[in-house]
This record gives C-alpha cells, structure tokens and sequence, in this order.
C-alpha cells in the first residue's frame, strides 16, 4: 500500500474529492470547465504514475466519448449555426458543442475513476461503508474474497481433471458444456465444505455474540480535517456558482457567448481549485522529498 | 486447579451404534500443556469440541462438563467466546477476512471492541508474532504456516485462558510446524495459556508437554506424562500403537528392548527420552553399559530377532527391496527430463531453471525441498498436466503416466464411489465386463468395497485418499506421481500406505514422490533428490543424502550421527548396534 500524497489522506477526505469531481463533472457542462477539469486529472494522474495506464485506456475512453460527439449532430438538427449539409441534413454549431460537452463530461468521469481505483481500494472504501453498515459490509468483503478464491481453485480443479478426461477446452459444444458444468459441481461440493469450515472458524472466533464495530488502520488527523473543511467549502461554492448559473453554456434556444462573465472567473477559479486539489498535495510532497535531499 | 474437566462424558452421533466418546473423565489443571493423540476416528476431536461449547457435535449427550468451577453450559456466552479459543485443522478453510491485518481483526470485531482496544491488541500480537512485513498482504499469498500462524493470532486476540486445537500442524511443513508448535509453548510459558492440542506427528510437540493422552475407540487408554506413557505404550507392545511413539524414542526403547534380552531384567520403568538431546545421551550410557557386560552373542540369534524388532505394523523392512547391486549395470531410464524450465506468467520470475532428472525403471524417487521451491510445480510438468516453456520430459517408450495430486477432494465429480470407479474405468478404456472386472479388482484391494455407495467426500482422508490412488492406477500407468502422499495421514495409515507403494513397486511400478517427510522418504526411496533454487541440488540414496546433512535429516540420523554418521533409520541403526555387539 503506497500511502504517498493524496492517497495517504483519510479515505473519507478522499471520498468527498472523488465524488465532488463527478457531481461537478456532471453538473458544469461549459467547454472552459470542461477542458480544464480534464488537464487537471491528466496531470493528476500522471503525478500518480498512471501515465502508461492513462497511454492504454485513452484511445478507448475517446472513442466512448467521440461516439457521442458524431452521433449527436448526426441526430440532432437545432440550432441557428449552421456549419455544413451532411446528406441534406443541417449539421449545426450546437449540436456539434453540446456533442462535445457530452464527450468531455464522459472523459471527466472516466479519468476520474482511473483515478479513484489507484487511491481508494476496495479497503478504504468498505470501510466507509462499515461505518454505516457493519454487518451488511462484513458479508460484502466476504463475498468479494470468494471470487479469485473461486477462480483460484477452479484453476486447479480444471488442472487435475483434464487428466482425467474432463476437459472443458476439447470436444463439442454439448460435450464442454457437460464436463464445463461438472467442473462447477466439484468446485461448488469443495467449495461448500469448505465454507462449513469456515462457519465453524467463525463461531469459534465469537461471531454473533455482540454487536459489530469495525476496525480499520485509518484515523482522521489535523490535516485531513483541514483537507475536509477546505474540500468540502469550494464544493459548495462551486455549487452556490451553479445554482446561479454559471458554469452552464446555455445552447438553446439561443447560445450565449462561451466567453466566461467577470463573476464567472472566480467561479471557474474556485472550481478548478477544487478539482487540482491533490495535485497541489502531490506536487507539495515532491517538492519536500526534493528538499530534503542533499545536493550531490 | 483444574480449568476444564469432563466427567463420564459419553457422547453418541446420531445413527451410530457405537459411542464416539465413552465415558470420559478426564481434567485439565490450569497452565498445563496437554497433547492429545490417537488414531483417526478416536474421538479426539469430538472431545476437544465438547470442550468449545459454540462447536459441540450435535447427537446424545450424558455426563458434564465443568469450565472454570461451573458447568461449562452455564458460562456467559461473552466469556465463553473470549475465554476458550479454538484453531482448526485446515489452515486456509478458517480465514473468513481477505487481508491479514482484517483477519486478525475479525474475532475483536466480533465482540464489539472499541477502535483503541483493537488497535492497541494488534500491535502488540503483531510484534509478538512477528507478523508486521505481512499485515498488509493478502491472506491467499501465504505459506500454510503463515495461515495458521495467523489463525491462531487471531483467537489470541481476545485472550484465551484455554486453547484448544485440532490437528494444528497435520497440513504444514515440519519446519512451519516445529515453528508453531514452539510457540505454543511460549504461549503457555509466558503466558500461562492452558493448551490441549491433538496431534498425529509428536516428534515434535511431546517434548514439549506436560501431559500425553492416547484415545482409543472412545475412551482414554493413557494419561500421565509423555516419557511415562511412551514406556507404558512401548511395555503394552501393540505394534500400532508403537507408531506414535517420536522415532528417537522408538529407537532407544528398540535397543534397550534388545540389550535387556541378554539380562531379562527391566531398567524399563525410567520414562524414555523424547528430545535428540536425551536420546543422544541415552544411547551414550546404552553402550556404556553393554561394554561392561560385555556378552558376545551368538549371531545365529540375531539374524533371528532383528527382523522382528523392525518389523512395524507394515511388515519387512524397505531396505528389503531395494536393489542391492546398484552398481553393477546401469539401470534403464523410465523417465529423463531434460532442461526443463517453467514459470506461470511471463512476467513471474522463472520456478524452474533447466532441470535436469533422471528417474530408473523400478526406483520410488523421492523429491523433496523447501516451501514454494516448485516441487508441485516440477511433479505436474513431469506428469504433463502442464506444459513448460523450455526443456522436455522424456518418457521411456510405451510408459504410461499416472498423476496423484495432494488434494484428493480435486479428484472426486460423482456422488458415489461407485460413479467415479465407472467413470475412471471408461476413461481408461474400459467396457462392459472389463470395466466390472478392473473397478471389482481395485476396490477390493484398496478395501472399497463396502463404501461403494458413499460419496467420497464422506470418507476420511486416509480413505479418500485411497480411492483417488485406486482411481489413478485404473489406468494402468507405469509411473506413478504422488505429490505429499503423507500429508495429514496418522501414522498407521502412513504405515499402509508404505505397504501399498512397496506391493505396487514389486508389480514394477516406477513411482516419483514430492514430499516434505523425511522420515518416510529415508525409510522407504531408493533415491532422494533436493529442488533447490529451480534446479535439483542433489541427488543421492537416503543414507548418502542424509547422512552428509547437518539440518536437512531424519531425527534417528541427529540422534546417533556422532556413532554411525550414515545411519539414516532405525532399522539401519538396529543393524549396526547388533554387528558391533557380535563384533566386540
């Protein structure tokens, strides 16, 4: 577990970033904000080393998102602007905008999830979870461990029967399908022993005999609720912003000017603050390492 | 002060005919260290759950049990969680969390500890334990020994005053097992943890106790201490029995036993030595004392009484079957393996480095080597389970192979005994009458018979184990591969087994064996082979293979190395203190 920057954050300060970033992702459908949210979590991610991640996914992610940007015009013909004519049809200017905006909201959230995945593990996000629900997040993690145990011992089922002529790779359809099924049995008769085991360890262990707390390696300190306070404040404003209406490119009925008001910059700047947040974080504790260091 | 007692505790399982604990009396003082053993099916562990109230078999109860002055049945429900800790057989069966540090955070969370209680207790068992490098690792990436380690941490957390454990180290390695079963004692030194403890392999653990009980059919057939009740065991002279017994002490009972004959009087009262320590100055004043004596004996009478103090349970000793003139021609090769090399995903390191192996027509290879050295690994591509990335495995033309995993549930896909006889004879080939004849032939001689409509994961393990043998050989194969073959097996089923492999050598089976015993590797291969950093180290017969190691050997060899360097088991030992005695 790399508890560097931002990820060394209590995971609730670390929640209210990764959840504030969609809602607002969501919510500012403006080109400006847009495009800078998106810069943002490209270097955030790079601070986090997922540069080579980011090189393998993207292509994916910008053909998800430019589906969106094609099919819109393509569908939708409001608009004063016209640009061109694609088979008689008028492809106009804002649905062309608003096929963007969409593209870009989907890249924000998908970057921000690539994101989230590096800092909140399955970890630190059950352990929000038990904070509320500690019984129903016991059977949660429970059933979470059982899915690489399953796939772990069907491999080695499927090693020894293949020696014995049960092979789900040879032989017809009906035929992998018998022996594929048969597989399964012996993994659910093993697997089923095993869990009465298990049972039985959870008795012994005083299971039942009270109520549940949780325990988790996690404590909230001075700086995450700093962190929690400053978060939590510029997700309001920014909100506050919204609600006003900045943030928002209006396209129809009529398109308003994409230039940003006076009012709308700091609106903008308190949003983009938001979003950069751990950037800051991560670019302050590369600095002090740096510092730190003895000049050779 | 006792801490738990039973009193005539009999205990029937629904449908049973016979009791499987009859009228127990038995009491537990407070600290004492208790080793529990007997054979399979004696009833050790249904008592140690009585003992555990949340685990009590489900059938007709009579008798009491009393915990701490009261019945055990009226102890609160907190305390008897808290008090009384239990740590099963398996170790991987028991974990419920995915982390360690969760793991051993479950039985705490459990019982509602606030945060600060919990953290406080898993830092101090964590350095206790030493389990600080793996608190952040996932539980599927330990060692067996690791697990169990980490399972009874976890039942330490609530700070048991009685532990109870069944079977505990029966799935690890001895170098794990000797680790736990040491720091059981620290529990019970330091702490003052009372410890009841069933165990098959005792080598290591009687040394250790305070107090040994033998279960038979039910009930208690010995009680008192570990070298008192080895002597009372060895006195009563039930070749069985006598298994149990750790084999150093079995090799000075034998020589005092043989020693004794010439006087007719006994010395036999004085408990026997447990440790090599004891034995080492044992047989120290069992040579001592014969030189004074100094009566020659007739070797005619020898030759006559050997065979028979080395006979246990199984019959001749191994030494029999082995060939004699080795040297002579060179034996044909069944098998050769050449360079093999295999890792399980590019980007893994490699298991295995250019192998090289030779296995002859007729030998039982033994291969042994530490944790997670590949020797499952090596036995699958030797088997063909698996295909390596470099290097080949040569079979001897016309050879067929059978395979023998370590986890014999893998084997079983049917609901009765009787399905998967049918199923492994149609995959062999078999049809109709042959099939009959072949599943009639294995199931009787493997003793299956009756179990025909069972489902096999109803069997015990030395049952199930036979079945998946009898499974494999239906095919025929020519070379046999077991891996851990001896694993959990109490020590008269190891016995058989032993049996069963030298009658299957003597039809000319080839068999190569993975395992971590070096007892029965000494006693019954012919070559012995090392896997050490993906290749094989050495490669040797037993006396030449352990008798050069100061670790890595049988605890016979330990006890007597400074006499006969060379001597690697009792019989060996047998042999040469009976040659000198003739000679002197």
């Amino acid at each position: 577990m790399n508890v560097g920057g931002f990820g060394g954050l209590h995971p609730l300060v670390c929640f209210v970033y990764y959840a504030g970033v969609m809602l607002l992702g969501l919510m500012l459908s403006h080109p400006i904000y847009q495009l800078a949210a998106i810069a943002l979590l490209a270097v955030l991610l790079l601070l986090q080393r997922q540069g080579r991640q980011l090189a393998r996914t993207l292509p994916y992610y910008l053909l998800v998102g430019g589906l969106f940007a094609v099919v819109n015009p393509l569908l939708s013909h409001r608009g004063r602007h016209i640009l061109f004519y694609f088979r008689d049809q008028p492809i106009t200017l804002e649905a062309v905008l608003y096929g963007v905006m969409t593209m870009m909201a989907i890249l924000t959230i998908l970057l921000m999830f690539v994101s989230y995945r590096v800092v909140m593990t399955t970890d630190k996000f059950m352990f929000l979870f038990s904070a509320i629900l500690p019984q129903t997040a016991l059977h949660v993690w429970m059933t979470l461990r059982f899915i690489p145990l399953f796939a772990r011992r069907f491999q080695q089922i499927e090693l020894i029967q293949r020696a014995r002529g049960i092979d789900m790779r040879a032989g017809g359809p009906v035929r992998r399908l018998r022996n594929g099924a048969l597989l399964l049995r012996i993994l659910l008769t093993w697997s089923l022993e095993d869990a009465m085991r298990t049972g039985d360890s959870m008795k012994a262990r005083g299971y039942g005999t009270a109520r549940r707390t949780a325990y988790y390696p996690y404590r909230m300190d001075r700086r995450d609720r700093l962190m929690l306070a400053l978060l939590g404040a510029l997700l309001l404003l920014a909100l506050a912003g919204w609600w006003k209406g900045w943030g928002l490119l209006t396209l129809y009925p009529r398109m308003e000017p994409i230039r940003l008001a006076p009012w709308e910059w700091v609106h903008f700047a308190i949003s983009a603050l938001f979003v950069g947040m751990p950037i800051l974080i991560e670019a302050r504790e590369r600095y002090r390492w740096r510092s730190s260091q003895p000049n050779v | 002060m006792e801490i738990v007692a039973a009193e005539r505790l009999t205990f029937h399982y629904p449908d049973a005919a016979l009791p499987a604990l009859d009228e127990i009396s038995l009491s537990v003082g407070k600290g004492e260290f208790v080793v529990l053993c007997g054979a399979s099916g004696s009833g050790k562990t249904t008592l140690l759950r009585h003992f555990k109230r949340e685990l009590a078999p489900v059938g007709a109860v009579s008798g009491s049990i009393r915990y701490d002055g009261m019945p055990l049945a009226d102890l609160p429900e907190g305390r008897a969680a808290e008090e009384i800790g239990f740590v099963f057989q398996h170790p991987e069966s028991q974990i419920v969390m995915d982390t360690v540090w969760h793991e051993l955070a479950f039985a705490m969370e459990n019982r509602g500890y606030p945060v600060v209680v919990m953290r406080q207790r898993l830092a101090e068992l964590a350095s206790f334990f030493g389990l600080e490098p793996l608190m952040q690792r996932s539980v599927h990436e330990l060692s067996g020994g690791q697990t169990q380690l980490v399972n009874l941490a976890s039942v330490l957390m609530l700070q048991p005053r009685l532990l109870l454990l069944d079977e505990p180290t029966s799935q690890l390695d001895p170098v794990a097992a000797r680790e736990f079963v040491h720091l059981l004692r620290r529990l019970n030194e330091e702490f003052g943890v009372t410890v009841v403890a069933s165990e098959h392999r005792l080598d290591d653990i009687l040394p250790l106790a305070d107090r040994l009980i033998v279960m038979e059919n039910g009930r208690i057939a010995h009680d008192g201490p570990p070298g008192a009740v080895c002597r009372r065991i060895w006195a009563a002279g039930d070749a069985q029995k006598r298994l149990y017994i750790p084999s150093v002490t079995r090799l000075l009972a034998q020589l005092e036993e043989a020693g004794a004959d010439a006087e007719s009087s006994g010395l036999s009262h004085a408990p026997l030595p447990l440790t090599v320590r004891e034995a080492v100055a044992a047989l120290d004043r069992l040579a001592d004392g014969r030189a004074a004596s100094d009566a020659p004996e007739d070797p005619a009478d020898d030759e006559a009484r050997w065979p028979e103090a080395a006979g246990e349970g199984a019959g001749r000793p191994s030494s029999a079957h082995r060939p004699a003139v080795r040297a002579a021609p060179p034996p044909a090769e069944a098998l050769t393996v050449r360079e093999l090399t295999f890792r399980f995903e590019r980007q893994l390191p490699d298991v295995l480095r250019g192998l090289d192996l030779r296995v002859y027509h007729g030998e039982l290879l033994a291969i042994l080597g530490g944790n997670g050295a590949g020797k499952s690994t090596l036995l699958q591509l030797v088997a063909g389970l698996r295909k390596p990335q470099r290097g080949k495995v040569a079979v001897a033309a016309g050879r067929r192979l059978g395979y023998l995993a370590q986890n014999p549930m893998l084997y079983f896909s049917s609901d009765t005994v009787q399905d998967e006889f049918s199923r492994a004879a149609a995959h062999a080939g078999f049809r109709g009458d042959a099939a009959e004849t072949e599943i009639a032939y294995w199931s009787e001689a493997f003793e299956l018979g009756d179990l025909a409509d069972r489902h096999p994961h109803d069997l015990s393990g030395g049952q199930q184990q036979k079945l998946a043998l009898a499974l494999v050989l239906l095919a025929r194969p020519d070379i046999l591969c077991i891996d851990e073959p001896t694993k959990g097996l109490d020590p008269v089923a190891k016995e058989a087994f032993a049996a069963r492999l030298a009658s299957l050598r003597e039809r000319g089976m080839t068999i190569v064996m993975v395992t971590h015993d070096a007892e029965f590797a000494a006693r019954h291969a012919d070559r012995c082979a090392l896997l050490y950093d993906g290749c094989i180290a050495a490669a040797a017969e037993p006396r030449l293979f352990f008798g050069g190691n100061y670790f890595y050997t049988t605890a016979v060899n330990r006890a007597v190395r400074h006499r006969y360097p060379d001597a690697v088991t009792t019989e060996e030992v047998l042999r040469r203190w009976a040659s000198e005695a003739n000679g002197s």
